[in-house]
C-alpha cells in the first residue's frame, strides 16, 4: 500500500495537468450557480412558502439538474484511468514497479474522488449565502453533502471499472454513461409501476431521485449506505480482479 | 542472478514462451535474439513480474516472480518494448515519480534521479516535457527509469528500435557501461546488436531456446562463415571445381534470378565471354576457424588450374540467418519468414 500515495499524486497531478479537469469544473460550477439562482429566485418571488419545501432540499433533492450534470461529468472524468495507460502501453512500466493491483486501484479511485470533492466544494459558498438570509439546518446540509458524496463516489467506481474493462476511452465512456443512466432510469420506474409490486420495491430501492430526496431533506437510511458502499465496493473489487487478470492474459 | 527453469507461456492455442530455461550470472550482460514473434518480449515481460507464466519457474536475485512477485520487482529496472512513457509528465517528474514508487528513500531521491539522468545522458531535457522529446532521448529516460532504482537487474526490450544510427551507436555505448553497474538483459532481432553490447547470447526462436552461447563465438561464426568469390568461366566447370574440395559446404549464386541451382551451360556461348559470376561458398561448419586461410587458398587454385578467371575473393560476413542455420538444423527461410505476431 506504500505506492499508493505516488500514484494518487501522479493521478491528480496528470488530471489538473490538462485543461479537462478545469473544463470539467467549469462547466459543473456554471450549471450549478444557475440551478441555485433560479431555486433562490423561485423561492423568493413566491408568496407563501408551502410544506416544508427549501431552496436546500430543491438544490440537491426534486432536480434532475443534479443528475444532469453528474451523467455528463463522471464518465470523462474516469475514462482516462485505466484504458489510457493500457492503450499506451504506460500499464506495464506501472506494474512493473513493486506495486500491488488493490493500491493501483485504490489510488486511482480516490484521484478522482478527491477531483470530485474539490468540485463539490465551492458550491459550500451558496448554503453560506442561503444561510444569511434566513435560519438554515445545517445537519440537513451535511445529509445533502453525505448524498452527494456517495452517489458521485458510487458513480466513479462504476467508471473506473467501465475503463479498466476496456482499452478505449470512448467505450469506456459510453459504458459508464450507460450503465448510469440505465440505473437512473429504473430508479424513475419507481414512478411508474404500481405500488406493493416487486418491480416498485425494486425501482425504488436503487433510485438516485428517491434517494437524494431522501438526503436533501435530513434523512440518512442505512440502506442508502449500504446499497452505496456496494455501488463503490463492488467495481472496485472487480477492477482489482481485471488488473489481476492482465498479469495471466 | 537470474534463473529460468522451464518456462511456458500459452495465450490461447497460441504458445509464445515453449519450454525455456536459461541461467545469468552476476555481472552478464545478455542479448535475447530472435526474428519477431519468437516470444523474447514475453519471455522479458515473464522476468519484469508484469506477466504471469503459464507454467515453469522465473527466479530474480532469488526470488520467485510469482510466488514473491513483490521482493522481485524490487530487484528489477524494466524498460518495455517501445518505452511507454506518461506524455505529460516533464523527465525529471517522471523520474522522481517512479523513483518514489521504487521505494528509493525519500533522502536518496533526489541524488539518485540526478545520477541516473546523468548516466542516460537526459540531463539536458530534464525540465522539458516527455511528449516534446525525441526517440532518441524517450528511450534514454526509458532507460533512466529502469535505472534510478539501482536495481541488480536491468531488462531493456529493445532498447536500439526505431533509433537513428548515432543514436544506436550510443545507447550501445550506454548499455555497454549499464553492464559495469548491473546485470543486463536486452532483447534484439539484429545480430549486430548484440555483438556490439552482450557478452552473451541467447537465440530464441518459435518460443523456443534453440542456442546459447558467449557472443565471441558467434562472432566468429558469423564472420568466418565463408567467402564470396568472383569468377569468370563455365557455371558448370565452377561447380565441380567446388564440389571436389571438402571443406565447402555449399555454394550458393548470388544476384542470379530465379533458383540457387546452377544454370545448364549453353552450348552456343562462349564461356570465357561471360561476365563473371559471383558466389557465395560456405564453409562446413567442422572446418576449424584456423584453417579456413589454407582452404581458401585451396580454392582459388583449384579454380585458377582449372583454367576459370577469378577476379574477386574476401571472407563473407554471415548474417543471422547463416548463424541459425549454422546453429540449428532448422533451415534459415523457415525461421525468419515467421509472421510478426507480437501478443
Amino acid at each position: 500500500m506504500r505506492s499508493f500515495w505516488p500514484i494518487y499524486k501522479r493521478e491528480l497531478f496528470a488530471f489538473f495537468v490538462t485543461p479537462l479537469a478545469w473544463a470539467l469544473i467549469v462547466v459543473f460550477l456554471i450549471v450549478q450557480g444557475m440551478h441555485f439562482f433560479l431555486l433562490v429566485d423561485h423561492f423568493a418571488h413566491q408568496a407563501d412558502v408551502t410544506g416544508d419545501e427549501t431552496p436546500l432540499s430543491a438544490f440537491f433533492g426534486n432536480t434532475v439538474v443534479l443528475y444532469l450534470v453528474l451523467f455528463l461529468l463522471v464518465p470523462p472524468m474516469t475514462m482516462r484511468s485505466f484504458a489510457e495507460e493500457r492503450r499506451s502501453g504506460t500499464i506495464a512500466t506501472l506494474m512493473s514497479a513493486p506495486v500491488s493491483s488493490a493500491a493501483v486501484v485504490l489510488a486511482k479511485y480516490a484521484a478522482v474522488l478527491t477531483t470530485y470533492v474539490a468540485m463539490w466544494l465551492p458550491t459550500i459558498l451558496y448554503l453560506v449565502i442561503l444561510g444569511r438570509t434566513g435560519p438554515l439546518d445545517w445537519r440537513a446540509a451535511a445529509s445533502a453533502y453525505l448524498g452527494v458524496l456517495l452517489v458521485g463516489a458510487g458513480y466513479l467506481a462504476v467508471g473506473i471499472c467501465a475503463s479498466a474493462l476496456t482499452r478505449s476511452q470512448l467505450l469506456a465512456t459510453i459504458w459508464t454513461a450507460l450503465v448510469l443512466l440505465g440505473l437512473f432510469i429504473l430508479g424513475l420506474g419507481e414512478f411508474v409501476t404500481r405500488e406493493g409490486t416487486a418491480m416498485h420495491e425494486v425501482c425504488a430501492h436503487v433510485s438516485v431521485w428517491g434517494h437524494m430526496n431522501d438526503f436533501a431533506s435530513g434523512i440518512v437510511d442505512t440502506r442508502r449506505i449500504v446499497f452505496y458502499g456496494a455501488m463503490i465496493l463492488l467495481p472496485l473489487f472487480i477492477t482489482t480482479r481485471a488488473v489481476e487478470a492482465w498479469r495471466w492474459g | 542472478m537470474i534463473r529460468v527453469s522451464h518456462l511456458t507461456k500459452r495465450y490461447g492455442g497460441h504458445v509464445a514462451v515453449d519450454d525455456v530455461s536459461f541461467e545469468v550470472g552476476r555481472g552478464e550482460v545478455v542479448g535475447f535474439l530472435g526474428p519477431n514473434g519468437a516470444g523474447k518480449t514475453t519471455t522479458l515481460r515473464i522476468l519484469a513480474g508484469v506477466l504471469g507464466p503459464t507454467s515453469g519457474t522465473a527466479h530474480i536475485a532469488n526470488r520467485d516472480v510469482v510466488e514473491e512477485s513483490f521482493e522481485a520487482r524490487r530487484s528489477i529496472g524494466y524498460m518495455p518494448e517501445a518505452v511507454p512513457l506518461y506524455p505529460e509528465m516533464r523527465v525529471v517528474e517522471y523520474l522522481r515519480f517512479r523513483a518514489e514508487l521504487k521505494r528509493v528513500p525519500r533522502a536518496a531521491r533526489a541524488r539518485q534521479v540526478d545520477e541516473a539522468m546523468q548516466k542516460a545522458g537526459v540531463l539536458d531535457v530534464a525540465h522539458k516535457r516527455i511528449d516534446h522529446l525525441s526517440k532518441g532521448y524517450r528511450q534514454r529516460v526509458g532507460i533512466a527509469d529502469a535505472i534510478v532504482a539501482k536495481p541488480p537487474i536491468v531488462v531493456l526490450d529493445e532498447p536500439t528500435a526505431g533509433l537513428d544510427p548515432n543514436q544506436i551507436r550510443q545507447a550501445r555505448a550506454l548499455i555497454r557501461e549499464l553492464g559495469r553497474e548491473h546485470t543486463v538483459v536486452l532483447s534484439t532481432h539484429i545480430l549486430s546488436e548484440v555483438e556490439a553490447c552482450a557478452t552473451r547470447v541467447l537465440l530464441i526462436h518459435r518460443g523456443k531456446l534453440v542456442a546459447q552461447g558467449a557472443t565471441s563465438d558467434i562472432r566468429a561464426m558469423r564472420q568466418g562463415a565463408g567467402i564470396e568469390i568472383s569468377v569468370r568461366g563455365d557455371a558448370g566447370a565452377v561447380d565441380k571445381v567446388l564440389q571436389s574440395i571438402p571443406s565447402v559446404a555449399t555454394v550458393e549464386r548470388l544476384e542470379a534470378p530465379g533458383p540457387a541451382t546452377p544454370p545448364v551451360t549453353r552450348p552456343d556461348a562462349n564461356p570465357m565471354a561471360r561476365p563473371p559470376a559471383r558466389l557465395r561458398v560456405v564453409w562446413a561448419g567442422a572446418l576449424p576457424a584456423g584453417d579456413r586461410g589454407i582452404e581458401t587458398e585451396r580454392v582459388v587454385a583449384a579454380l585458377a588450374s582449372a583454367g576459370l578467371g577469378v577476379r574477386e575473393v574476401h571472407p563473407a560476413s554471415g548474417s543471422l540467418e547463416d548463424v541459425f542455420a549454422a546453429l540449428t538444423s532448422d533451415s534459415p527461410e523457415s525461421a525468419l519468414a515467421e509472421p510478426n505476431v507480437t501478443p
